[in-house]
């Protein structure tokens, strides 16, 4: 295997079980663990479509989840490499600042798809549970297909979050600011394609009339997160074709890719002091 | 042959707030092929910096560097330097075994030769019973020798060490002196770094003495001297240069 490729491995490996030792990460997955079992007790209080509200409320759940922890684990991992001076010990040797920075996000990224699988797996089982006591309930179309492809978008929409969270790090001077931008950038892409619309569809927008240009640019410059969110398509069975998937595949990797070249060329300028 | 390294005029300055703070001031060092270089000077002379630049950790204002004659943030050298911090920090839910492991890959080895070396490595650092330790719970003193291995594992040509003997008991310094003799015998290159005169008397051949920046002295370290104690001659050195700064 080629150095460069080992390197990024080595890197996503030793980042993965650097993580999946940290005391944050399994008190996220029990919270998100303990949420998704109330969905048995929250769908009970409602008295329709509880097979809908139960699959909402568990994509939901990994969505949370996802968000903690990019922000709380992924970040204080980032923050701590050089909060501590631990990068000299990686910079010092044949590496460059390309490999460590896709083998820190390659590391996260499987942090992130196992925290997916436990909570998707914790949902999955309480949603049987309510999709078979309450059986005259589940949605005509459910297909349990649908419902793990709209899992893995949920997963890229973290993967996307997590890129942006990199750039934002490698931008800001303190930890805490790059903590902010991320979030503050998560909010504006979540709902970026309601304002897009609004805008759309409704002439009376004061100051944004006529901006449909500058917002469709911005919808595609902040990450879109709105494509990633299939809980509705999910929940009542709608059809999610594989061209669909394969789409936002390709965006999740694109957008990825770019973020972390950038994240690259600023980080590169950066002293390590 | 090129020298093993070659710091030409370099400057370095921090801006902190509105003022620049002057870390170094046209330094320049040659240090030969198989030679123990102590690096002495109080805190806050700029020893680390000098350091961190040779890393390229930071980038220098100007001036040029170059170890075993490819340049520093040009050509790719590094996997023939060892590098101990002053601080040395590793991940702390991994154990030593699994931080020299991640070391040695990220510096070319492979997996078998690894399997090897870094039971050996531990053993003579006194770690073989932390080997499958986290490294979160060791102490300062346990920190610094697996530091050493850290440098070490790959057998580089070049080690650069800043202040490796600080914090240690008496038992530690002894462990690194003799490592530092030995590898010495093995014709490596050291520079190392330190304010404890002693250590600095009992290894190098050669001495930089650095302050606020400047260099003021660089030659033998039995010229320097001079039938007197070590650590007269640099107190003397250091007052003079302040008294000298104060005039002016
Ligand atoms: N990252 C930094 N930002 C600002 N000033 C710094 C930084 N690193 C070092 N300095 C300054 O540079 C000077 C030299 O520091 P250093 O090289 O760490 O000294 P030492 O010889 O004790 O290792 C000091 O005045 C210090 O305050
Ligand atoms: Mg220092």
């Amino acid at each position: 295997m080629q150095q460069s490729l080992i390197n990024i491995w080595v890197l996503a490996l030793s980042t993965m079980i650097e993580g999946m030792r940290h005391k944050a990460l399994w008190a996220i997955v029990v919270f998100a663990i303990i949420i998704s079992m109330t969905n048995i007790f929250v769908t009970n209080l409602f008295s329709y479509d509880l097979g809908k509200v139960s699959i909402e409320f568990g994509l939901s759940s990994v969505a949370l989840t996802g968000l903690l922890l990019v922000f709380f684990l992924g970040m204080k991992i980032l923050a701590d490499d050089l909060e501590h001076n631990r990068i000299y010990m990686l910079i010092s040797r044949p590496v460059s600042v390309g490999q460590y920075i896709t083998g820190k996000f390659f590391g996260l990224g499987l942090i992130l798809l196992i925290g997916t699988t436990i909570i998707g797996l914790g949902s999955t089982l309480s949603m049987k549970y309510v999709l078979f006591r309450y059986a005259p309930f589940v949605p005509p179309d459910f297909s349990w297909t649908t419902y793990v492809m709209a899992l893995s978008c949920q997963w890229m929409s973290l993967l996307v979050v997590l890129a942006v969270s990199f750039l934002c790090f490698c931008f800001a001077k303190q930890p805490f600011v790059a903590l902010l931008l991320a979030v503050s950038s998560y909010l504006v892409g979540q709902n970026l394609e309601l304002l897009r619309r609004v805008i759309n569809e409704n002439p009376y927008t004061g100051a944004l009339a006529g901006q449909e240009k500058l917002v469709f640019a911005l919808s595609w410059i902040f990450p879109n997160l709105s494509y990633f969110d299939k809980k509705s398509v999910a929940a009542y069975g709608l059809l999610f074709s594989g061209q669909e998937f394969l789409f936002l595949c390709l965006y999740c990797i694109s957008y990825c890719a770019l973020m972390l070249y950038l994240a690259t060329l600023l980080f590169n300028r950066k002293e390590l002091a | 042959m090129p020298p093993a390294i070659q710091i030409d005029q370099i400057n370095k300055s921090f801006l902190s707030g509105r003022t620049t703070n002057y870390a170094l001031n046209n330094l320049s060092l040659i240090i030969q092929k198989g030679e123990v270089f102590g690096f002495l000077g109080p805190n806050g002379a700029g020893k680390s910096t000098t350091i961190k630049l040779l890393l390229h950790f930071l980038r220098p204002d100007s001036g040029t560097m170059q170890i075993m004659g490819n340049t520093i943030g040009r050509d790719e050298f590094r996997h023939q330097i060892g590098y101990l911090s002053e601080f040395p920090c590793f991940y702390d839910h991994l154990s030593a075994t699994e931080t020299l492991m991640l070391a040695g890959r990220l510096s070319g080895m492979s997996k078998n030769t690894l399997h090897i070396r870094i039971p050996e490595l531990l053993a003579r650092m006194g770690l073989s019973d932390a080997a499958n330790r986290r490294v979160g719970g060791f102490s300062k003193g346990m920190k610094q020798r697996l530091g050493m291995a850290n440098a070490l594992i790959h057998n580089p040509q070049i080690l650069i060490f800043d202040e490796p003997m600080s914090g240690l008991d008496p038992i530690g310094r002894h462990l690194i002196k003799d490592i530092i003799l030995e590898l010495k015998k093995l014709g490596k290159t050291i520079f190392f770094s330190s304010h404890i005169l002693s250590d600095i008397q009992a290894l190098c051949d050669r001495i930089g003495i650095i302050h606020k920046g400047k260099l003021l002295y660089d030659g033998k370290l039995a010229d320097f001297i001079q039938n007197d104690h070590l650590e007269d001659r640099f107190v003397a050195m250091i007052e003079e240069n302040d008294r000298a700064a104060i005039s002016h």
